[in-house]
């Protein structure tokens, strides 16, 4: 794998950055993850199959926190009960803390995936976690369409061109079929 | 030696050998470290903290630290500020000099502060400076019957009451020295701890607002800006003013001002004025610097806010630009120069590298300029630039009549087609903007929508233009592609208003403070936005559609106001500007978001008695328990900004953030889970009570402005409400979450403390909700909740955070 160029090009933070990795590799950490929690955003409502690929996910037994305004799609697909709305902030200020209850109260998270959240902020979030959630580890990678090098592990970035949507949204079919749990 | 006693006289013409030695000149009946004051004047008492130090109010900076831990998110994971380094801090590693990066990302917040704060000390001790000069030391400070307490920011921190201009040298000469010590903390090897740097933090903040109030004071005071006068245009009588690119007339001869420094632009209303050129020549303005010259020339309109600055400078529409302080495109220079608009620097912060002209002769300077022999000048006494801007303006607009910097056609038909869709713009674009795939759009079909919705998502930035393969200039064709609704922007806005008058504040001061209306909010700040202008007009109608009071400053205040409803109007039109529910006001300029703590501060003095004097401590205390107002920076960037959420939450105020805002690094957030950080004190009998999370946060970011709008609600809750005033606030912040993310917010029962805090309309639904979904126990009979709640409702709870302020133990008051 080369060097892969951050969406936001200035965006280099130092020696560690994420790695890019095929989508079976996260497919594979997510189904011998113990406590994995998938955290989307407002941008997954640009197209209802990311909506479905989230809940496609939690039938895998991941949870789902809806960040921004994301949880509108989940209400209007009849699933609004099932997921957890958080501010990211919020939500990324508690997965820092290794003493957090999680969204179901029973503690906190050792997998977390980034799906659909606005391109700088979910790396500032990243970022935070990279830094302070280290003990114990909470692993956070992103499978949204960008290379986040403050993820552990990210997808390179695939256009928005015409015909490369379908390939980005063909990497998220195989990542769901790769989880077993 | 004698000492001469008061009232003495001695004779000179017979000494010799003498030394005089004169030391501080006070007036009558003035002592040290009371200036302002009169003899036999009543005066209330100071209070204990006149002229905090660094390290005077720490205990209240943890207070707050302690509830709402600092939390970061490093931009970058290295420190590169001394020879040692770079030093790799990932993973909360020290640098070679001993520093976490916890501390260091604190140092950085600190750094990001000074900055600010210098930006407005500089700006204010600049203003002093010239004001001084031009009208002398005793302009003084009177804003009319309406406004009792013209400085509370002034009183409450420095203990002074000040009577003239000349009264704010001393409160600078504090303010720069704490600035410099404040500095010094930066240094390798001083603090160590983050903690203390967020205090640090919090005191440059609380020191930015300061400084603010005594910029926005001086120049009122000394340009006889709007303030407290009835009957004249003051207060909520304002006059409204022409906002966007789409009402200047460039038939005419146009002035464009740039930057926060309004002293040069009032010479050039003063001189236009003066020879009667007001109807021939558009004074125009940018950023800060025209808000505030709409206070003081009546015929100067707003160009645009700052993220329309590098598309009004490349249209060529002005003919001489006018630049002051800050927030002013370091390639000013460049860009006019491309455009044959003459340059006049009028501040030594921005000179460009062009030659001071100052005291030149001014038909020398107009030759020079229209001549273009030099593309611009420095000019640095305020009151010369009038007449060199105004001549050579009419002068350009002759030889520049033919002049046209939009793109014909064929030049845009050719760029568009240039477009080789490599995404490289996109890459380097702050807001990720699908720059290629609009320019296919307009290549292939013809379709220019695409690039024009552009306009208004981009932040004028250029950086796309930077990496361009193509050499295309990508502003130039979005502008192109948006002309006909950039020459339809045309916005209506109230001018900057300045201070809350006196009797306002009596009149909402009970109902601020009891809930029943239902906050402040406070759009403020830089135009960063994630999603265009449209947010900020979205965030002033919802609330003030409400019946929240909401007060915009800056940017935000000139952004709202380009869009319209369907009958035309703006939300000025459509909203009064008084300090009341519903009602919509522009402050005015950055320095005036002062008076925004100022109205805060005068509801503590006003409505609850509460002394000013050296008292931050107190009525910061007093504002967090309950003043429910929450500021709104949606789209912030600078440094300033940085400082002015900072000062903003050192006297208990939140703030919410865009996306962008995340980049600041820090956050102060709240843990609603942790039920021990929510203990207060009950000054009535000095009970512990432990209370619902309100406000929450101090510092929060918001993903999309659908999120922030039911956020901004919640940060509006106080543990003072009364239960009317917590079933109004519950209202909005249920119905804002119903409407924007098709739920009940997750957390609404948090704010349940009794039945009567419920809505009226939907009790029974909610009483069941509750009893259904969070186990609470309700009789059914009495339609009361009997368990469940955090606290119960108490309607004499008197919340402090300050064990001194319990009664019996200090000055408990209510």
């Amino acid at each position: 794998m080369g060097v892969e160029i951050p969406f936001d090009v200035a965006n280099i933070p130092g020696p560690e950055v994420g790695e890019v990795v095929a989508p079976e590799v996260i497919g594979s950490f997510i189904s011998s993850a113990k406590r994995p929690l998938l955290v989307v955003g407002s941008e997954i409502l640009r197209d209802e199959f990311f909506v479905e690929t989230a809940m496609e996910l939690a039938k895998k037994g991941i949870p789902i926190a809806a960040t921004g305004h994301s949880l509108r799609g989940f209400v209007e697909k009849g699933y609004g009960e099932k997921v957890s709305y958080y501010n990211l902030h919020e939500l990324t200020n508690c997965l820092r803390d290794p003493s957090w209850r999680g969204l179901d109260g029973t503690g906190n998270y050792d997998f977390v995936i980034f799906l659909g959240i606005v391109y700088y902020y979910a790396s500032q979030m990243l970022s935070c976690l990279k830094n302070f959630a280290t003990d114990p580890l909470v692993r956070v990678v992103s499978i949204d369409r960008y290379y986040h090098p403050q993820a552990r592990m990210s997808f390179a970035n695939v256009s928005a061109r015409d015909g490369e949507e379908e390939e980005y949204k063909e990497m998220l079919l195989r990542l769901a079929e790769s989880i077993k749990r | 030696m004698e000492e001469l006693k008061k009232g003495g006289i001695f004779e000179i013409s017979d000494l010799k050998n003498v030394r005089i030695s004169i030391g501080e000149i006070v007036e009558a009946g003035e002592k040290e470290g009371r200036a302002g004051e009169r003899e036999g004047e009543e005066r209330e008492p100071m209070g204990p903290h006149p002229m905090p130090r660094i390290a005077t109010l720490r205990d209240w900076d943890f207070k707050l630290l302690n509830r709402y831990k600092p939390f970061y998110a490093p931009l970058c994971d290295m420190c590169c500020l001394c020879t040692y380094g770079k030093c790799d801090l990932t993973g909360n590693k020290k640098g070679a000099c001993g520093i976490r990066m916890d501390a260091q990302h604190g140092r950085i917040v600190l750094l990001a502060c000074l900055v600010g704060c210098s930006a407005h000390c500089g700006h204010g001790r600049h203003l002093l400076h010239d004001m001084i000069k031009k009208f002398g030391r005793d302009v003084p400070i009177d804003f009319g019957p309406e406004v009792d307490i013209e400085a509370p920011l002034t009183r409450l921190v420095c203990g002074i009451k000040p009577r003239t201009i000349g009264d704010y040298e001393k409160v600078f000469n504090y303010i720069e020295e704490q600035i410099v010590q404040l500095a010094d903390a930066l240094h390798t090897g001083q603090e160590g701890s983050y903690l203390d740097f967020e205090s640090k933090a919090l005191h440059m903040g609380m020191l930015d607002s300061l400084n603010k109030e005594a910029a926005d004071i001086i120049q009122i005071a000394c340009y006889k800006m709007p303030s407290g006068f009835t009957g004249v245009g003051d207060g909520p009588d304002v006059p409204l003013v022409d906002v966007g690119i789409g009402t200047i007339e460039t038939e005419k001869p146009v002035i464009i001002v740039i930057g926060h420094n309004v002293p040069p632009a009032a010479d050039i209303g003063d001189y236009l004025t003066e020879k009667g050129l007001e109807e021939v020549v558009e004074l125009g303005g940018i950023c800060c610097t025209s808000i505030d010259t709409t206070r003081v020339y009546k015929k100067a309109k707003i160009a645009s806010a700052l993220g329309r600055q590098l598309r009004v400078l490349r249209a060529g529409i002005a003919d001489v630009v006018v630049v002051d302080e800050q927030c002013i495109r370091a390639d000013v220079l460049e860009l006019c120069q491309k455009t044959h608009s003459p340059l006049i620097a009028t501040n030594d912060k921005a000179m460009h590298g062009l030659v001071d002209r100052t005291d030149d002769d001014p038909d020398k300077i107009v030759a020079d300029l229209v001549s273009e022999r030099v593309p611009g000048v420095v000019i640095l006494e305020p009151d010369q630039v009038g007449e060199v801007a105004v001549r050579t303006a009419l002068e350009m607009d002759r030889k520049r009549r033919k002049l046209s910097f939009i793109l014909t056609d064929a030049e845009f038909k050719h760029w568009v087609g240039e477009c080789i869709q490599c995404g490289g713009c996109t890459l380097a674009c702050p807001n990720g903007l699908r720059i290629g795939e609009a320019n296919k759009s307009a290549a292939a079909l013809g379709d220019t929508k695409p690039l024009a919705d552009l306009f208004d998502l981009c932040v004028g930035c250029g950086r796309c233009e930077q990496v361009c393969k193509k050499h295309i200039p990508i502003v130039d064709v979005i502008t192109k592609a948006a002309y006909p609704q950039v020459k339809a922007e045309k916005g209506r806005m109230r001018i900057g208003r300045g201070p809350v008058w006196d009797s306002e504040i009596r009149e909402v001061g009970a109902p601020i403070v009891l809930g029943t209306i239902p906050g402040i909010i406070a759009p403020i700040g830089c135009g960063n936005y994630p999603n265009g202008t449209k947010d900020a007009w979205l965030i002033v109608k919802e609330f003030a559609e409400r019946n929240y009071i909401v007060t915009l400053t800056g940017c935000m205040a000139i952004d709202a106001a380009l869009w319209k409803d369907e009958d035309g109007k703006t939300l000025y039109e459509q909203h009064h500007g008084g300090f009341d529910a519903g009602g919509v006001l522009n402050i005015g300029s950055c320095v005036s978001n002062a008076h925004i703590h100022d109205a805060a501060i005068k509801v503590a003095s006003i409505f609850a008695g509460r002394p000013l004097r050296g008292n931050y401590e107190e009525i910061a205390d007093y504002i967090l328990s309950r003043v429910g107002a929450c500021g709104v920076a949606w789209g912030a960037m600078s440094q300033k900004a940085a400082s002015i959420a900072t000062g903003f939450n050192r006297l208990g105020v939140p703030a919410v953030v865009g996306p962008h805002g995340a980049k600041y690094r820090r956050a102060f957030l709240g843990r609603a889970d942790r039920s021990e950080d929510w203990r207060i004190i009950d000054a009535t009998d000095g009970s512990e009570v432990f209370v619902e999370p309100g406000p929450q946060h101090l510092l929060v970011a918001c993903e999309t402005v659908e999120e922030a709008l039911p956020m901004i609600a919640k940060l509006c809750f106080r543990p003072s409400d009364t239960d009317r005033g917590r079933s109004i606030k519950l209202t909005h912040y249920i119905d804002l979450s119903q409407k924007y993310l098709s739920a009940y917010p997750p957390d609404w029962h948090l704010f349940v403390r009794t039945a009567s805090d419920l809505p009226i309309a939907a009790k029974g639904e909610l009483l069941k909700k509750l009893e259904d979904e969070q186990g609470w126990v309700v009789d059914w009979k009495t339609k009361k909740i009997k368990e469940g709640p955090i606290r119960g409702y108490n309607p004499s709870f008197n919340p402090t955070n300050l064990e001194r302020l319990v009664r019996g133990r200090g000055k408990g008051k209510k």
